[in-house]
């Protein structure tokens, strides 16, 4: 690409951007204008309001809401109680929580782990959640860890103003790909990912940054919910390879995804859902015969559906459920990719060393809870090894989970891991995880 | 076409699709969407036919699991108003749901967000520091006041408040559905007199916390409760320790409600002498309570039978 060509299209993304962001903001204002008139309130909540504001100081604030906490239960049903009135979180603080995933490795054959750690602190997520202001939300959610230190997991602005059912986000976000993908690693019914998603998508989870959108709608009575997204790029950037240009300097390099997610009540205590889910985007691969640091930009696309069955009867919901789940993704990737080699470098004797055929794979789920606080489980994994010439890698794995409450969890899991090439290994893995802070809704 | 252009079409789509995709039509009535079934059934006595009405929970759900479907979802979107019991019963599913909606007339602080806790005499608000060492507290206070009729009475008058904001050409309606309501019920609590002296200071135990306000109201004197400490599952030295109360105190009945482990209540039972009592906690919780004032008169009625 010439630099004159290079100059346009960078100015044509940096246009097309402009005015995507336009869009956004006068979509989110245009309900602001016609918000509805907040001040009407019940008398007490009229009479907290301007004490407060007459006040004016946020110490004194608290003191007067303890004041009237403190005041007498009354019976009268003209009469409105205090305490309810008031605001329960007078300073306007965000939820700030933090999550602890701690994992021991007692494998026979050494830690299968990452660090090569027998006990570890995988991770701690911090988040801090809070409306913004009337039109937007704000989740940001940090992780840290011995391996990646401290990283912005996630953090995205949400708007919650929009007409149409229509819900934008801007930022950072686990991208809507798959099923299992959409869920924080710990709130897993698992130690780890299914390894698809660890290796057609990510280790950790895919996350994106950039615009989501995504449309509720039910034109065929049933729940169906459109998400697309416009990321950076299609995952993290490839470790020691270095492209001519980066992946996105073209807009048609950026991280693209659709997810249409399809949701029956088959009864009251159990339903399906079966979604279909797609990403593309240009991705650093690496090109043989010469600097093993060049690498070239190519094209990836993963296609997948996946299927999950819950049961949970209403009045026996807090001892039995059942979830059966199974996703099934193909990567597909460019067949001739040109190589983009630096001026200067002759092609003569390089060629391109990234995958030209598509691997499919998929797992199998199910939990059955025993107790209230137990639940055991299974998958089963395969998926076709890139690194194997496309072979089958097959994991079977069983696990017991415990809940000593909705905040806590421990988990015993057994895998057997039989890799394409190389031998059969067998992992035993422990996990435990505690919630700190603001009571979380329960992902469903 | 190239892939920018693709995804910008499809975006384009989406929102162009909107209006025809997503809005309903004008409708004549209120609709209303309530957490649990006895606040849906006293919104239906309110709003009789100007309302459209449907609940989340069923009355023999535990209402702290509930699961946020996204048929929920779909419930709440096209709604004017949600109606949930608050002081955190909801927390684990409501927020989903309210996410998913991406209903702007079911934000805080509009007219179509009731949170019934706002008009109620709370009990049990935590003093002091709280943490989840006390187990699943409730730190604004005990959610489960709806089993107290004057919290029935309050919970219409709010409906009434928030129907006639909404649906002003309908106030009187309101005002004379919310007067019948109220005069029912205290037409009812005329007929519980003997059964309220009977359970007037008797010993019990509950398995949870929800029988509070229930208890608050009848007179009856919980001495123990089934769970060690809020949304904690019995332990052995926790069974031990409360039947020796029951022998102490004489407490001759066990109330739990029906989504628990009668079992275990059994076992108790069996050991004290006393009567596991499964009392429906919500509207539709047991065969024939299909409203709130055959609920609280059933519950009335049955543990005055069984002391």
């Amino acid at each position: 690409m010439s630099r004159t060509s290079a100059h346009d299209a960078r100015a044509s993304g940096i246009r097309a951007m402009l005015w995507g962001a336009f869009v956004i903001l006068v979509i989110a204002s245009a309900p602001a204008s016609a918000q509805r008139d907040t001040t009407r309130r019940d008398t007490t909540t009229k009479r907290t309001a301007s004490d407060s504001a007459r006040i004016a100081d946020s110490i004194a604030v608290v003191r007067e809401l303890e004041r009237l906490r403190a005041e007498p239960r009354s019976r009268d049903p003209g009469r409105q109680q205090p305490a309810q009135g008031a605001p329960t979180n007078a300073r306007l603080l965000p939820d700030i929580s933090a999550v602890g995933d701690l994992v021991a490795d007692l494998s026979p054959k050494g830690s299968t782990q990452e660090g090569g750690e027998r006990f570890s602190v995988r991770e701690v997520e911090v988040a801090i959640q809070a409306a913004v202001d009337p039109y937007f939300r704000g989740d940001v959610f940090f992780g840290i860890s011995d391996v990646e230190k401290i990283s912005i997991e996630q953090a995205y602005l949400t708007a919650t103003s929009l007409p149409w059912g229509l819900e934008v986000r801007l930022g950072r976000y686990l991208m809507p790909v798959g099923k299992q993908n959409t869920t924080h690693r710990h709130d897993l019914h698992t130690v780890d990912y299914p390894y698809v998603i660890q290796r057609f998508l990510d280790p950790e989870g895919l996350k994106g940054t950039g615009i989501y959108a995504s449309k509720i709608f039910a034109p065929f009575g049933f729940y169906q919910e459109l998400m697309l997204t416009a990321v950076d790029r299609f995952g993290e950037p490839t470790e020691g390879l270095v492209t001519i240009e980066p992946v996105n300097k073209k807009l048609s390099g950026l991280g693209y995804s659709a997810r249409l997610r399809n949701y029956w009540d088959l009864s009251q205590a159990s339903n399906i859902e079966l979604s279909f889910s797609a990403i593309t985007g240009d991705r650093e691969q690496p090109v043989l015969g010469g600097d093993p640091t060049l690498g070239t930009a190519a094209r990836q696309s993963v296609f997948g559906t996946d299927f999950t069955y819950r049961w949970r009867p209403l009045q026996q919901g807090l001892y039995k459920s059942f979830i059966l789940q199974a996703e099934l993704l193909q990567q597909v990737n460019a067949k001739n990719p040109t190589l983009e080699l630096p001026s200067g470098v002759p092609p003569d004797g390089l060629v391109y060393g990234g995958p030209t055929r598509n691997f499919t794979g998929g797992y199998a789920f199910a939990r059955y809870q025993l107790t209230r606080r137990g639940y055991v489980g299974a998958r089963f994994d395969s998926f076709q090894d890139e690194a194997a010439g496309g072979s089958a890698t097959n994991a079977v794995s069983g696990y017991l989970e415990f809940f000593p409450s909705e905040f806590s969890k421990l988990m015993v899991g057994y895998e057997r891991y039989a890799p394409a090439e190389g031998s059969t290994t067998n992992r035993i893995l422990l996990q435990a995880t505690f919630a700190l802070g603001p009571h979380k809704p329960h992902p469903f | 076409m190239r892939l920018p252009s693709l995804a910008i079409a499809a975006l384009g789509a989406a929102l162009v699709a909107g209006p025809t995709i997503g809005a309903g039509t004008a409708r004549a009535q209120l609709k209303v969407v309530t957490s649990t079934t006895d606040l849906y059934d006293i919104a239906k006595a309110v709003g009789g036919e100007k309302i459209t009405a449907t609940h989340i929970g069923e009355g023999y759900q535990d209402p702290h699991f509930i699961e946020a479907k996204p048929s929920f979802v779909l419930q709440l979107r096209n709604a004017d108003v949600w109606a949930f019991v608050g002081l955190d019963l909801e927390i684990g599913w409501m927020p989903l749901l309210l996410q998913g909606a991406r209903n702007p007339k079911l934000q805080p602080g509009q007219p179509g967000y009731v949170d019934a806790s706002r008009v109620i005499s709370v009990l049990d608000v935590a003093r002091g520091n709280v943490d989840r060492s006390q187990g699943d507290v409730h730190p604004l206070g005990n959610p489960h006041y709806w089993l107290d009729p004057e919290n029935g009475r309050r919970i219409a008058k709010l409906f009434q408040e928030t129907f006639a904001t909404l649906d002003a050409k309908n106030v009187s309606v309101y005002d004379a559905n919310a007067k019948a309501f109220t005069q029912r019920l205290d037409a009812a609590e005329r007929t519980w007199q003997a059964d309220l002296a009977k359970i007037k200071g008797q010993p019990v135990v509950a398995w949870h916390t929800s029988w509070r306000y229930f208890a608050e109201y009848t007179g009856m004197n919980i001495v123990g409760f089934m769970e060690p400490k809020p949304g904690v599952p019995p332990s052995p030295a926790h069974l031990a320790g409360l039947i020796q109360t029951m022998k102490q105190a004489g407490a001759k009945v066990i109330i739990m409600e029906p989504f628990y482990d009668k079992k275990t209540a059994d076992f108790v039972a069996g050991k004290t002498g006393a009567k596991v009592l499964v009392l429906a906690p919500s509207v539709g919780g047991a065969k024939g309570l299909d409203d709130y004032i055959r609920l609280m008169t059933s519950g009335i009625q049955q543990l005055a039978a069984a002391l």
